[in-house]
């Protein structure tokens, strides 16, 4: 697996990369030298979210040691924004006249995987979900059938950006904080409105696992606009026999939607909770990079304390994790993560 | 379904049998190829939309979630579901640009810090989950849900997810599809490519010269047998093999010698259980672009030889209805098999030099058709396959 993150996750040792904190309610990833990856030549040609999503996606080829897949299968909420904003203006600018295609083309929402599979020659299953919370997800169910089908690895992931334009668009409709906030302060600031992330994230998916695998994805559940009974309930199913030794969470401060971690602290009291979002902010995808840490931490079976400052003392084994996120209220996602 | 040439199947059905084209020129897009390049437009404003939807004078609705509410209201009347509640139904809906229609006639509103008004609804309408959840809320859906876009095969993909999510055990109902609104955006992206025809377009001829874009919606209701035979539903098709394939060739052509496709007409035929001779209507792609026709043309000689079914490519009469184009030809599909017809493929004169077959241009009444290949292929090299069959009980 491989991900590009506002944290220094992409290389290196985990333990020693200390926590980026930025103002400004925007969280922007740290992203690595793309020509370690890509040519030159075609990095001119590429815009911000491509060159995430190839690279991620190829780094995650080189730690899986699987060249070529046997499907690509990714989620992104929004697709290449850059492109979108640009190919808008130029409409408006160059009134519909002579204009340069490339933006449309890689604003469409599958360009990111078109891409990779153009650059591996992977002919085969290729698909790209596109719906805000639910994206990443339905892309790991449709890799675990693929892989119930029959196939023997699918590399799965998700990318999002976010633009100062569309930072803009958001705060219109409440998203961010009224308040300027940095990220490392994030739970001490409990007011309506959250700060803003971006991310990409790749997982290469077998149905066995292997000497170099990171986590057994266990149990994946998708709640769309649940009441706080379903909620609650749902949760009881999906835990009923597993002992939870971790919850990453979701919580991002937000008053506006607190009530839903309140059940889940409701039904999981007495278990230890971490909170990711400070670490990655809030955007459609943010499922991948909890995901990412998730199978991080139980292969490392290491807690990076200054990530996560809140930590009082470390759980005392850390083999069951459960990750609980929503996006905006809509999409409720658990995913249960098992050591190896 | 609603398109360019029909509001419902039976409208669609109609016109397809009395070869009415639904091109001509918008009424409803403000773009200075308003004259110039034709579409294939629902004959209806927005407005009009709204109340055929079952939701006027409720703000905030986008054409294309209005069309896809439309066809989905259909769809379930259709299949006599009165309550989505009384089995657990899943959607999975297709869209290459959401809701672009309506967000980019205010997005620089939007984006002016000294605007306010009406216009901030829209901006929750930006991305592509928006439609698939205003027509779950109007519907009442609260099952699984998605949305797909891997451009022009965004809801042939839909009905394969659907089907193998009932495959698996997931969910017993589904319904799939997808819903596209013509917009500036895609109109601008496709002529940028110099893409788009300025004449009705002209699929699987020598001087076809691009492709016209169009709107519309459709869905389909996916069962699995078990609940077939538990509702003593009433079927009207199988769907017997899907697959999807990727070109890896280049992001927005196919290769010349149609490789995905092939590919992906093959593994559909698959695992269909059935072989070329089974097959005796194709409803291609066909877009009329130069290098999708040569490609899909060179796809089909390739796995059918010298027994190429009858094809044809509809295209003339919706335009290129991009996330939808998948499942308003899967019901076309459909309806060629419940009917016994094969489409023709309008504005068909000149065979291609590199091809050796051409398109069926005849309206073919009382002929035999039991199995269907339906083709859909996109940018990013995406192609996908869908088998439609008899259902035989």
């Amino acid at each position: 697996m491989a991900a590009i993150s506002p944290q220094h996750t992409f290389e290196g040792d985990l333990s020693v990369q200390p926590m980026v904190i930025s103002g400004g309610n925007m969280l922007s990833c740290v992203e690595p030298d793309y020509k370690a990856f890509i040519p030159g030549n075609s990095l001119r040609r590429m815009s911000r979210i491509l060159k995430m999503g190839l690279t991620v996606a190829l780094r995650c080829l080189q730690d899986s040691g699987i060249e070529m897949p046997g499907a690509i299968v990714t989620g992104t909420g929004k697709g290449s924004l850059q492109d979108t904003e640009k190919f808008i203006k130029e409409i408006r600018d160059y009134k519909e006249t002579a204009l340069n295609p490339t933006p449309f083309i890689q604003s469409t929402y599958n360009a990111v995987n078109g891409l990779i599979a153009l650059q591996q020659k992977c002919t085969e299953y290729n698909n790209t979900f596109v719906h805000r919370g639910f994206s990443f997800e339905n892309a790991l169910l449709d890799s675990m059938l693929l892989l119930h089908e029959g196939k023997e690895n699918v590399l799965a992931g998700a990318f999002e950006e976010i633009t100062a334009e569309h930072f803009y668009i958001k705060s219109r409709i409440g998203h961010w904080k009224a308040e300027n906030i940095s990220n490392d302060t994030l739970y001490r600031h409990f007011s309506p409105g959250t700060i803003s992330g971006e991310g990409a994230a790749f997982f290469m998916l077998g149905p066995a696992a292997t000497p170099n695998s990171y986590a057994e994805l266990a149990g994946l559940k998708m709640l769309y606009k649940p009441t706080a009974e379903k909620l609650a309930a749902s949760l009881q199913a999906f835990i009923s026999h597993e002992e939870i030794d971790l919850v990453l969470t979701g919580r991002n401060a937000d008053t506006n939607y607190d009530q839903y971690y309140q059940v889940v602290d409701q039904q999981l009291s007495g278990i230890q909770q971490l909170p990711f979002k400070h670490l990655c902010g809030e955007y459609d995808t943010a499922g991948a990079f909890a995901l990412w840490l998730g199978a991080q931490l139980l292969k490392t079976q290491q807690l990076p304390a200054q990530w996560f400052p809140m930590l009082q003392q470390p759980p005392a084994k850390l083999r069951n994790i459960l990750i609980y996120n929503n996006f905006f209220g809509e999409q409720h996602v658990f995913m249960l993560l098992k050591g190896i | 379904m609603i398109t360019a040439i029909g509001d419902d199947v039976a409208g669609n059905l109609h016109s397809l049998r009395s070869q009415q084209s639904g091109l001509g020129f918008t009424n409803h897009l403000d773009t200075i190829y308003k004259t110039i390049l034709p579409v294939a437009e629902v004959k209806h404003t927005t407005p009009q939309l709204r109340e055929m939807a079952g939701v006027a004078g409720i703000d905030g609705y986008t054409r294309t979630t209005l069309l896809g509410l439309i066809a989905m209201r259909e769809a379930l009347a259709q299949a006599g579901i009165t309550n989505v509640q009384d089995e657990p139904t899943g959607f999975i809906n297709a869209s290459t640009v959401g809701g672009m229609c309506d967000t980019e006639n205010v997005y620089f509103d939007i984006m002016d810090p000294g605007k306010t008004g009406d216009f901030l609804k829209f901006i929750d309408t930006l991305d592509c989950a928006d439609c698939t959840q205003r027509i779950a809320d109007t519907i009442g859906f609260t099952e699984h849900i998605a949305t797909i876009s891997t451009a022009c095969s965004s809801s042939a993909n839909a009905l394969m997810y659907g089907a193998r999510l009932i495959k698996a055990g997931i969910t017993r109902r589904i319904i799939c599809g997808g819903t596209e609104a013509l917009t500036r955006f895609t109109l601008n992206g496709f002529n940028s490519l110099k893409n788009i025809d300025k004449r009705p377009c002209r699929p699987f001829d020598q001087q076809r010269n691009g492709l016209n874009l169009g709107e519309g919606a459709a869905y389909m209701v996916l069962e699995s047998e078990s609940l077939v035979r538990e509702n003593n539903s009433k079927v009207i098709a199988e769907l017997s093999g899907y697959a999807n394939t990727n070109e890896a060739f280049h992001p927005t052509s196919p290769s010349p010698e149609g490789d995905g496709a092939f590919a992906a007409m093959r593994d559909a035929l698959a695992m269909s259980g059935h072989t070329i001779a089974d097959v005796q209507y194709v409803n291609v792609h066909g877009t009329a672009t130069l290098s999708n026709d040569v490609s899909e043309g060179k796809a089909l000689q390739r796995l059918f030889g010298t027994m190429v079914p009858l094809f044809s490519s509809t295209k003339p009469f919706t335009g290129h209805t991009l996330a939808a184009a998948g499942a308003i030809e899967a019901i076309y599909a459909v309806l060629a098999i419940q009917n016994q017809v094969v489409f023709p493929n309008l504005n068909f004169t000149e065979g291609m030099e590199e091809l050796y077959i051409t398109p069926e241009t005849q309206l073919r009444e009382g002929y035999p058709v039991h199995h269907v290949i339906s083709n859909s292929f996109g940018f990013g090299g995406n192609n996908a396959s869908l088998v439609i069959s008899k259902y035989e009980g």
